[in-house]
């Protein structure tokens, strides 16, 4: 056969060259094998999914909340399907190859859950510089006139904003330092009446403090191979749905990674899927954007390629220099100035504020999701 | 110069009025140690406010726009500001008049700025007062965040120092005993004064508008100070991952202690930080923060609570985990309570982890019927005690009677058959709990795997035995403990001991029938006359019989002493009569014949020691001697 004719999952050709062979013996046509069908439209489901988001994932679209939100919504779609798939072939789970490549689908999928507790622990930090970013709104409230009280106000969570978005690494020891200055003696510099909010990191123990999100990774990555043609022959054809369901978690987890803060945060991950698979190219598509993206934002030191952070980074700093340039009495064009940059950072925040716990609440359903999955086959196992 | 009048004040002043001439003196203290400028005449800080209320309440009514502020209200900030730099040097909370004046002087200025704010000013010197005001405000606001804090944290540290009983010089012996005796009863440890302060505190931020900077501090000091809680009872953060790979025996450990921390989270640290939360920001006007700030803080700490439960419950399900997860499931089911004041999707985390708990349970035990289903062991018990799996699973369930509300509560979720209830409802044996019907159904299969055991057995009076002794020993352990017992219900119970006698009779009839069969009377008289030949065929099969049977039955084993002594009694009523009427009668015959002790080999004292000697688990002994 020629070589474009292996287009399409591995395994289905497989099958479709075994029912091509069977139709040459019997000269009539076998009914289409549903199993076959089944796992057909699987890859089909996952492929459409991500077109849909490579196609959303427009300049300003991609890894906004929004986006994340919806990724996160082709995942639980995605392991629906997949969970209808491994309870109707139960039967065969238990045996050799798919108990060992459930197995190691399963341990993977533990790895997953401490990442969305991570990531909670990040979004917790997002919150928190949505308050600071609540009081320099409220401070220049666009209705009223600005005084200097209200612009200090305003100066100082700016600050705050700015030091609690340096990217972990750089700043954790001269803010704990901060800290530890605070709460013992009475500290009359200035330094002290910043709310040094880096150290709210040091309250983030969802997970041990010797845990790297880029290990992670890693090693959710670790040894992620294509399924072997032995087993997929072996298991029916059911290890490919397996491979595709560990690549789409392993996709998404690095997703969340790289936009929410957390610890150790890396994205140096072998990921790469062959271009046979139906959804191989979208997900590469999207994979190479947010690299680009990462690439180009790293050179900043942030702490999450998340669009809104992003934002508020650009808006706040932007205030910053502006709030530094004011001088009293307030001339009418810094005044509409000021008026003009509070309406933009209403805009960014105004999107975060809607979207963030809802957001949080998805992060949490695919962690739900999976320990279902998990227990329900051990409960099957008993 | 208008002077102000003495018409109705807001209820501020007049409570400032009816304070004690102790506030008013430091007042007076307060202004005239502030640096004033001279223009302005020297008026106190009580006639300053009483101005500046009066200029407020003025333009609240005025519809003209305002053109100028009035000389008595003019030097305010000033004064407010120097107020603000004698009390950051000072510091809150070591002077509760001073304290009092200066909050109501930065709730003044805070009201004028906001009241202000709310106007068209078009007038210069308006606009610049109010410019100069809110700098005061923010200066003030800034600092009462500062205090705030600082108050929050140096009680935190004041705690931790007193655990650490490393006692600093000024805190009194007296007091230090109370906060130890207060550290188990009482959290946070708050002295009331303190306490006092920083109702004062957040208040005044609250009023002057910076709500936002007033919560966060709160949240973060009482952040760290439940980490601090935790770390000290060692909980630290756990992956999901390494909890899968903890052998079980070390998880057990881990377990203890987070119920031990979870129990103290729902009696003293969460009921605690909710006294702490509604003091401090008691005004009825707060009650959306105050929910906000608990929320938060019981959220962040539960979900770690949370996170440890879902671990454990993603281990693999064994027997021996039951106990511990229904210990879990019961702690959750404890906090519910603790965080009621708090947010829904909190408690709705709460259930679900305890909904895996009791799934994990259920499946468990499960496992334990499949086990009895399961145990196929080709060899019989020796002798015919109980069973290994008899021990086992009444152990097993004797325990998890303890847990019993729980483990109904935990069935009860389970959906029941349709036909199986059916079934059961007009059968008022079933009219049990959920749990009940399980611990039913485990009986049931190990009746049934007890019954193809007992098969094993070739001999039929030995099955008996076995029988006897498993059901023997599964009544006394159901008669032992109340729960079980109620569980399982009268009528059931009544069924097994009727078993039980049945067993016995069995028994009887298997071993000492034919014993007895050889001492009937019928066809020993032939022809009128005692057939020599016949007694003594009696005697000898007699012997032979009741040899066999004590040599055998001397190893078999009856555990429970009272069934031991009950199965001799009734062998000993069955034969002994028996035979003492029959040695009576027809001994004689024998005796004047030789080697009469050939047949008349036991003497009817001798049936009854020998009987003694059944059911012991004694190897075979050398036949005893006559004596």
């Amino acid at each position: 056969m020629p070589a474009t004719e292996f287009q399409g999952s591995f395994g289905r050709s497989l099958l479709t060259l075994r029912r091509d062979q069977t139709d040459s013996n019997h000269h009539h046509h076998q009914p289409q094998n549903t199993m076959e069908a089944e796992l057909d439209s699987f890859q089909r489901q996952v492929a459409e999914k991500f077109i849909d988001l490579n196609a959303s994932a427009g300049d300003n679209n991609l890894l906004s909340l929004d986006w994340i939100s919806k990724l996160l919504d082709s995942f639980l779609c995605c392991q629906e399907e997949f969970r209808a798939i491994i309870f109707n072939h139960r039967s065969q789970i238990s045996a050799p190859p798919m108990d060992r490549i459930l197995s190691d689908y399963f341990e993977r999928s533990i790895k997953a859950l401490d990442v969305c507790n991570a990531i909670r622990d990040g979004i917790e930090q997002i919150r928190q510089w949505q308050k600071l970013s609540d009081i320099v709104i409220s401070a220049l409230d666009s209705h009223r006139p600005v005084g200097e009280g209200q612009l200090r106000r305003a100066k100082k969570a700016l600050i705050d904003l700015a030091i609690g978005m340096l990217d972990e690494k750089d700043h954790s020891s001269t803010t704990s330092l901060a800290h530890r200055n605070r709460s013992f003696g009475r500290a009359k510099d200035n330094h002290s009446h910043h709310r040094s909010f880096g150290h709210f990191r040091s309250l983030s123990w969802s997970v041990s403090r010797s845990w790297s999100a880029s290990k992670q990774l890693q090693a959710l990555a670790n040894n992620l191979n294509t399924p072997k043609p032995n087993d997929v022959a072996a298991s029916n054809g059911l290890a490919v749905p397996v491979y595709t369901m560990t690549s789409v978690l392993l996709f998404v987890m690095w997703v969340l990674v790289a936009a929410i803060p957390c610890q150790d945060r890396g994205l140096q991950v072998n990921f790469s899927v062959p271009r046979h698979y139906q959804w191989a190219v979208p997900v590469m598509s999207l994979h190479d954007k947010i690299v680009e993206e990462s690439k180009r934002r790293d050179r900043k030191n942030c702490c999450g390629l998340l669009k809104e952070i992003d934002r508020i980074e650009k808006s706040s700093k932007v205030m910053n220099e502006l709030v530094d340039s004011i001088q009293f009495p307030l001339s009418e064009e810094k005044e509409s100035e000021v008026k003009q940059r509070v309406v933009e950072l209403v805009e960014v925040h105004e999107g975060l504020k809607k979207g963030l716990d809802p957001f949080e609440r998805k992060v949490r359903e695919v962690f739900h999701r999976i320990v279902r999955s998990r227990t329900e086959s051990l409960d099957s196992l008993c | 110069m208008e002077k102000p009048e003495n018409h109705a004040m807001e209820s501020e002043t007049l409570d400032h009025h009816k304070s004690d001439d102790h506030s008013d003196e430091s007042e007076q203290q307060l202004a005239t140690e502030t640096p004033k400028s001279d223009s302005s005449s020297q008026l106190s800080l009580t006639q300053e406010m009483e101005a500046v209320d009066d200029f407020i309440q003025s333009l609240s009514s005025s519809t003209d726009p305002l053109k100028e502020i009035p000389p008595s209200v003019e030097p305010f900030p000033e004064t407010v500001d120097s107020l603000v730099s004698k009390m950051e040097s000072s510091g809150l909370g070591r002077d509760e008049a001073e304290d009092s004046a200066f909050i109501l002087a930065v709730n003044r200025i805070s009201k004028s700025v906001l009241t202000l704010r709310e106007l068209r000013l078009d007038s210069t010197p308006v606009s610049s007062w109010l410019n100069r005001a809110s700098s005061v405000q923010n200066r003030a606001a800034s600092l009462l965040d500062e205090e705030f804090r600082h108050l929050l944290d140096r009680s935190r540290e004041k705690n931790k120092n007193n655990k650490n009983a490393d006692l600093s010089s000024d805190s009194t012996q007296v007091e230090s005993d109370r906060c130890v005796l207060q550290e188990e009863e009482t959290f946070p440890d708050f002295p009331p004064e303190s306490i006092s302060t920083l109702k004062k505190i957040a208040g005044a931020m609250i009023s002057a508008g910076y709500e936002a900077e007033c919560c966060m501090s709160y949240e973060m000091s009482r952040r760290h100070a439940f980490k601090e809680e935790l770390s000290e009872v060692g909980f630290e953060g756990i992956n999901v991952e390494d909890v899968q790979r903890i052998p079980w025996e070390s998880l057990e450990g881990e377990i203890a202690s987070w119920i031990s921390i979870v129990r103290r989270c729902s009696t003293v640290l969460f009921p605690g930080e909710l006294s702490l939360c509604t003091a401090v920001f008691s005004s009825e006007d707060h009650a959306a923060t105050r929910k906000r700030l608990f929320t938060g803080l019981v959220s962040a700490v539960t979900i770690r609570f949370l996170d440890f439960s879902g671990a454990v419950v993603l281990t693999k399900r064994s027997s021996e985990k039951l106990f511990k997860f229904l210990d879990m499931y019961e702690t959750l089911r404890d906090l519910v309570p603790a965080v009621e004041q708090s947010d829904s999707d909190l408690i709705e985390e709460i259930k679900l982890a305890q909904t895996r708990l009791g799934e994990a349970a259920v499946t468990i035990f499960g496992e334990l019927e499949n086990s009895i289903k399961t145990d196929q062991g080709r060899t019989a018990v020796p002798s015919g005690a109980v069973h290994p799996l008899t021990r086992y699973t009444m152990n097993y369930l004797k325990y998890a009677c303890e847990y019993k509300d729980t483990l109904d509560q935990v069935f009860q979720t389970e959906p029941e058959q349709e036909t199986r209830r059916n079934q059961r409802e007009d059968d008022e044996e079933y009219k049990v709990s959920a749990f009940g019907r399980q611990m039913i159904k485990v009986m049931e299969h190990l009746d049934a795997n007890l019954e193809v055991k007992s098969r094993l057995y070739r001999d039929p009076a030995l099955r008996s035995i076995f029988l006897m002794n498993n059901g023997r020993y599964i009544l006394q352990k159901i008669k032992g403990s109340t729960e079980i017992r109620d569980l399982m219900g009268q009528a059931w119970t009544r069924k097994r001991s009727t078993e039980l006698r049945q067993y016995h009779k069995s028994y009887q009839r298997e071993t000492w029938g034919k014993v007895l069969q050889c001492m009937n009377q019928e066809g020993i008289q032939v022809n009128g006359k005692v057939s020599k030949p016949v007694l003594k065929e009696r005697f000898k099969v007699f012997n032979a019989m009741f040899d066999e049977i004590h040599k055998t039955q001397s190893t078999w084993i009856v555990s429970d002493e009272q069934m031991q002594s009950e199965l001799r009694v009734s062998i000993a009523a069955l034969v002994i009569p028996a035979y003492r009427s029959f040695f009576g009668r027809y001994k004689q015959h024998i005796d004047s014949g030789r080697h009469s002790d050939k047949y008349v080999k036991y003497q009817p004292e001798d049936i009854e020691t020998y009987i003694d000697d059944l059911f012991d688990g004694n190897p075979p002994s050398m036949a005893r001697k006559r004596t």
